[in-house]
């Protein structure tokens, strides 16, 4: 399998956590250790510290590495912390951006049509994935908003939040789901059987999460090597070539 | 890849280590309130542990937590069913000191249960409260375990509470549900002090780095193999094992040996209550 995580973090947290990934070179060392092919990445300060210096440490950080794949974080357009939405935009074009992150809490925003309408009405024709937590009552109304918006919700599931994404995925085919916590037994031939292999993508949610529980929950989930590959990494692969900022 | 570990490549490509029969020391049974389980009985589980090759689950029904006596039976018939797959632990709610009696005097009587369970946060008791006493004696008088669910800061079971409560008791033995999880280095702390503590994994093995921590600051012999089934899928815990940076003699600890020898005393025979008596004395 070729795995492609969606889900990775590097950088120095506050806090000291018991595994710490400062550079890019210590993170793909870690993925060749997992045998992870590739990965769609974020610094940590983008939580920690602010969305302005993870958006440029990322850059830097990934420069030199092809299998590292920046993500920027949003913040509204109306404070014009990135510039207009089009400058935006055209910044994520020149640092290779194909995928954005939304941090409603640590960032302290509503997500919703209000605040970004103006950044989400150019992002969905764009097909730019956005990555968030899960927020349930935010994506539901985001979505109904917004229901071409290409979503992957990530870091769902401690308690099998089924209950409250399954609606949304049977509603809205540009939602997606990352594996990185899913840990029902069983739950992603249970998925995959309902909705197809095409909505959930792999990630780890390093950190804080180990990487090897959700890869070989995947490599042994019980559906088919076709199946496998396309969450593995064909879906997410699928995404960013669509993404046309 | 460049993890050499044979038992990584074993599950990687088979899905199973035939030479590391996994025993999963802390497991649940049946639906719970706020989670969507595919199957959470008997056909589920074992279906799940038969992938993964769990030899064993050591478990207590979630009914049990609030419901002991009807909880408790629950789990008998899974274990009646199923001896050679189910274990036990009999839950206590100290909320209903009535019941703990009442519980304790039936723990003769149903074969396969090794012990007890404590869920002092969810039944917002503390774990030092007195009428978690009855069967913290019995299990010393009987050398039983006692799977106490611990989460870090939790004024009802963090790790310091364990750590007043499991040398009081010698001849039990203490498995630190989820170690504490967040308090490790007080939790570690207590497992290092305290012979009869073990930490477990279940919850906690997702944490980045923490399986190393435990190895190297209190001993991968020390460490158990957990995964709340049917709430999490055993392979998520194990690839956090195959995946951390340990040996595969520490491995092996965590997945099957530890376990093996706690519960040995447990696994002689078919087990009838009574056949242990003279181990354990009477009652």
């Amino acid at each position: 399998m070729r795995f492609f995580d969606c889900n990775v973090g590097f950088g120095q947290p506050p806090n000291a956590p018991a595994t710490v990934l400062r550079t890019a070179e210590e993170l793909v060392r870690e993925l060749d250790f997992c045998g992870v092919a590739e990965a769609l990445v974020h610094y940590t300060a983008i939580e920690h510290e602010s969305a302005q210096a993870g958006n440029c440490l990322v850059v830097d950080e990934t420069a030199d590495h092809a299998r590292l794949h920046p993500t920027w974080a949003i913040l509204p357009p109306q404070t014009h912390e990135f510039g207009t939405v089009h400058e935006f935009l055209a910044d994520m074009r020149r640092d290779g951006v194909r995928a954005l992150r939304a941090y409603p809490e640590e960032h302290r925003y509503l997500l919703n049509a209000l605040t970004f309408g103006p950044l989400f009405e150019e992002i969905v024709p764009r097909r730019i994935p956005l990555m968030v937590g899960p927020h349930w009552a935010a994506i539901t109304q985001l979505l109904a908003d917004f229901p071409d918006l290409t979503v992957v919700i990530v870091g769902h599931g401690d308690w099998g939040d089924d209950r409250y994404f399954r609606p949304l995925v049977a509603r809205y085919p540009r939602l997606h789901l990352d594996t990185s916590n899913y840990q029902t037994p069983d739950g992603i031939a249970d998925f995959v059987g309902q909705y197809g292999r095409e909505r959930l993508i792999y990630g780890s949610g390093f950190p804080p999460f180990q990487m090897g529980g959700a890869l070989l929950t995947l490599a042994r989930a019980d559906i088919s090597d076709e199946g496998k590959e396309a969450i593995a990494g064909e879906s997410l692969r699928r995404l960013l070539r669509e993404a046309a900022p | 890849m460049t993890n050499s570990s044979a038992i990584a490549h074993d599950f990687l490509t088979r899905g199973r280590c035939e030479t590391c029969p996994i025993v999963d020391m802390h497991g649940h049974y049946g639906p719970f309130r706020g989670v969507y389980f595919p199957d959470p009985y008997a056909d589920g589980m074992l279906r799940a542990m038969d992938r993964a090759g769990v030899a064993r689950v050591v478990c207590s029904s979630h009914t049990s937590l609030v419901d002991p006596e009807r909880g408790n039976r629950e789990m008998a018939q899974v274990i009646r069913d199923h001896p050679d797959r189910f274990l036990g632990y009999r839950a206590i709610n100290p909320n209903y000191a009535d019941q703990v009696e009442a519980e304790i005097a039936r723990f003769p009587h149903d074969a396969g249960f090794v012990g007890f369970k404590f869920h002092p946060s969810g039944n917002c008791y503390p774990l030092t409260g007195d009428n978690y006493l009855p069967a913290l004696e019995y299990a010393h008088q009987q050398r039983l375990i006692v799977l106490s669910h611990t989460w870090g800061a939790s004024q009802y079971d963090s790790p310091e509470m364990l750590g007043e409560v499991a040398p009081k008791y010698p001849e039990a033995t203490f498995i630190m549900g989820h170690s504490g999880y967040g308090e490790w280095d007080a939790a570690f702390g207590v497992a290092r002090e305290n012979p009869n503590v073990y930490l477990d994994l279940t919850a906690a093995y997702k944490v980045a780095g923490i399986i190393e921590r435990m190895c190297s600051e209190v001993g991968s012999e020390k460490v158990l193999f957990g995964t709340d089934l049917p709430w999490f899928d055993p392979y998520y815990c194990i690839g956090c094992i195959c995946f951390s940076h340990i040996t595969d003699d520490e491995r092996r600890n965590i997945l099957h040996r530890t376990a093996e020898r706690l519960l040995a005393p447990f696994l002689t025979g078919s087990q009838p209550p009574e056949g242990k008596q003279e181990r354990r004395g009477s009652d």
